[in-house]
C-alpha cells in the first residue's frame, strides 16, 4: 500500500509538471533499491499516460506536453542506467524518427520523439531534412522496430512514400513498421503509400506504436 | 494616406463586406514549386508566378490581397539560411503585388509566424520575435496599405508582432490567430483560450481581430459565433478549404466543393464577419464565387 502511495506521488509529480519532485523521487527509488520496473510503469508511465489523456481532453496543450515529456526523460536518465546495470532491458522497442528530405519542420517530430521516449521506447531522432536512404540505413544499423517519418509540407509528403518504395525494393519492407505524420497526412494518404499507420498528435503516435508492436 | 482612410471607411460602412484573397501557398504548389523550397524565395526567383497569382485574385474581385511574405520574417529566413536576403525578398514581394493591384484596391502586408516557439517547446524569446518582425516590417511599411498578422498559434508571438509593427507604422492591423477545436472549445495549440487571445488583441489596439487556417469553413462558422459573443471588434475569417489530399502525381489538392465553402462563408457573413477570404486550398475561383455572394447581399 505504501508502495502504491509512492507510485501515485510520482504520477502526480509528472502530471503537475513538478520537475524537482519527479527527479527527487527517481533518486529515492534508486537509493532505496526499489523495483525500478514497477516504479517506471506504475509511477512515471502512469503520469505520462495521464498527460496524454489530458491532451486529448483539451486540458493540456503543447507546453504541458513538452514539459511533461522532458521531466519524464530526465527522470529516466536517473533510472535507466541503474536498471541496465542490473541486466534489465526495459525499452519497449526501437524507433528511428526524422523529418523527410526537403522539409525543415522539426517541432512536431521532436514532440513525437520526446513522447515516445517518455513512454519507454528507445528513440533515435535524426533531425529534419534527412534523405530517405539515410533514415533507412540508420534503421537497419540500429535494428529498429519502427521508422517514423514526418512531413509538414504537402510538397514533401511523397518522401514518406519513397521510404516505403525503397524498403520494398530492398526486400526488407517486413522488417519495419513505418508510421507517418505531419499536418497534411491523412488516412487515405497512409493507405495510398502503404504505411502501417499515421497519427495526428504525439499522444496518438504513442498509442499507434504500442498497437503496432503489441505492447 | 488615401488608402489608409479607405480601409477605415470600409470598416465604418456597415454595408461593406471586405473581400480578402485566398490561399497563396496552395496556388504556388499548383505551379510546381520544388519540395522544401521557401515560397517567399519566388519573389526573387520567379516573380512572374507571384504577380499572376495576385492578379488572378484581384481579377476575381478581391478588395485587397496580401504580399507573398508569410515566411519572410528574419527568424524564419534564418532557418532557411537566407536571412541576408531579407530586404530583397520583401521588397520584390511588394513590386509584384503593386504591379498586380488595380486602382482603388488595397495591398496588405502579410506577416506569418517566425517558426520559433517559446520554451518549453522551443527557445525563442519575446525580444527575438520583436526584433525579427521589426526587421521584416521595415522593408514593407512604405509600400502597403495595412497589415495582416496571421496564422499565429501563440498569443505571445502575436503580441510581439503587433508591438513590432506599431513601433514603425500607424497603418491598420488585422491580427489573425489560428485555433484548433478541442473538446472544451477553441484554443491555440499553445493553450491560449479564445477569451484570452481576444482581450490581448483588443488591448493591443488592433483594428480587426480574426482567425485563419487549421479550421475548415464549417468549423470557422462555429468559431465566428463564439467570437461574436466576446468582442465588438470587426472580425476577419480566412478558413481552409477542408483538409488536403494527395493525387496520383503526389500533389496536394483540396476536394471540398467550392459551393460548400461558399455556403459556409455566406453564414459567416450573416453572423457579422467584416473581412472574408480563404486560406489553404482556396483559389481565385473560390474568391470569385464569394464575390458573387457579397454582391448579391
Amino acid at each position: 500500500m505504501a508502495q502504491n502511495q509512492f507510485y501515485k506521488e510520482i504520477s502526480d509529480a509528472i502530471v503537475n509538471l513538478e520537475k524537482e519532485k519527479a527527479i527527487e523521487l527517481a533518486n529515492r527509488a534508486v537509493n532505496e533499491n526499489m523495483n525500478l520496473l514497477d516504479v517506471i510503469e506504475k509511477g512515471y508511465g502512469d503520469g505520462i499516460r495521464r498527460i496524454g489523456n489530458l491532451w486529448e481532453e483539451g486540458e493540456f496543450f503543447l507546453p504541458e506536453l513538452m514539459l511533461g515529456g522532458t521531466i519524464m526523460q530526465e527522470s529516466m536518465d536517473i533510472l535507466l542506467p541503474k536498471l541496465k546495470s542490473s541486466g534489465e532491458n526495459i525499452a519497449l522497442g526501437t524507433i528511428v524518427i526524422a523529418t523527410i528530405e526537403g522539409d525543415i519542420h522539426s517541432i512536431g517530430k521532436t514532440i513525437v520523439g520526446t513522447m515516445l521516449s517518455a513512454n519507454g521506447f528507445e528513440v533515435y531522432d535524426l533531425g529534419a531534412d534527412i534523405p530517405a536512404e539515410h533514415i533507412i540505413d540508420t534503421a537497419i544499423e540500429k535494428n529498429a522496430d519502427v521508422i517514423g517519418v514526418s512531413a509538414l509540407l504537402t510538397t514533401t509528403m511523397f518522401g514518406q512514400k519513397k521510404i516505403i518504395d525503397i524498403l520494398e525494393n530492398k526486400g526488407i519492407r517486413n522488417k519495419f513498421k513505418v508510421i507517418i505524420g505531419g499536418a497534411p497526412v491523412t488516412k487515405s494518404w497512409t493507405e495510398e503509400c502503404k504505411a502501417d499507420g499515421f497519427a495526428s498528435s504525439a499522444v496518438e503516435a504513442v498509442k499507434l506504436v504500442k498497437e503496432l508492436l503489441n505492447k | 494616406m488615401v488608402n489608409i482612410m479607405k480601409f477605415h471607411d470600409w470598416l465604418k460602412d456597415d454595408s461593406k463586406i471586405v473581400l480578402f484573397d485566398g490561399g497563396m501557398g496552395s496556388e504556388i504548389f499548383k505551379r510546381g514549386i520544388k519540395p522544401g523550397k521557401l515560397p517567399d524565395m519566388l519573389n526573387i526567383e520567379n516573380p512572374k508566378i507571384i504577380y499572376e497569382i495576385h492578379k488572378a485574385y484581384y481579377d476575381a474581385g478581391a478588395d485587397m490581397c496580401q504580399s507573398n511574405t508569410f515566411g519572410a520574417s528574419f527568424l524564419n529566413l534564418q532557418t532557411y539560411k537566407v536571412e541576408n536576403q531579407i530586404r530583397e525578398i520583401n521588397k520584390q514581394a511588394l513590386e509584384s503585388i503593386k504591379k498586380a493591384c488595380p486602382p482603388n484596391r488595397l495591398i496588405v502586408a502579410d506577416i506569418g509566424p517566425s517558426g520559433e516557439f517559446r520554451p518549453p517547446v522551443g527557445k525563442a524569446t519575446p525580444d527575438q520575435w520583436v526584433s525579427s518582425f521589426t526587421k521584416q516590417a521595415n522593408h514593407l511599411a512604405d509600400g502597403v496599405d495595412l497589415w495582416h498578422i496571421e496564422t499565429m498559434s501563440d498569443i505571445e508571438e502575436m503580441s510581439a508582432a503587433i508591438e513590432a509593427i506599431k513601433s514603425i507604422s500607424e497603418k491598420p492591423i488585422i491580427s489573425s490567430m489560428t485555433y484548433k477545436k478541442t473538446k472544451r472549445g477553441f484554443y491555440t495549440i499553445m493553450g491560449d483560450s479564445l477569451e484570452k487571445c481576444i482581450r490581448i488583441q483588443e488591448n493591443a489596439g488592433v483594428d480587426v481581430i480574426g482567425a485563419n487556417c487549421t479550421l475548415g469553413s464549417d468549423e470557422m462558422v462555429d468559431l465566428i459565433k463564439e467570437l461574436k459573443k466576446i468582442t465588438d471588434r470587426p472580425l476577419s475569417a480566412k478558413p481552409n478549404a477542408g483538409q488536403p489530399r494527395i493525387d496520383s502525381n503526389n500533389r496536394a489538392y483540396y476536394d471540398q466543393p467550392i459551393k460548400d465553402f461558399v455556403s459556409d462563408i455566406r453564414e459567416i457573413i450573416q453572423l457579422g464577419a467584416k473581412v472574408i477570404g480563404g486560406c489553404c486550398g482556396t483559389s481565385p475561383d473560390t474568391i470569385g464565387e464569394i464575390r458573387k455572394v457579397i454582391d448579391s447581399l
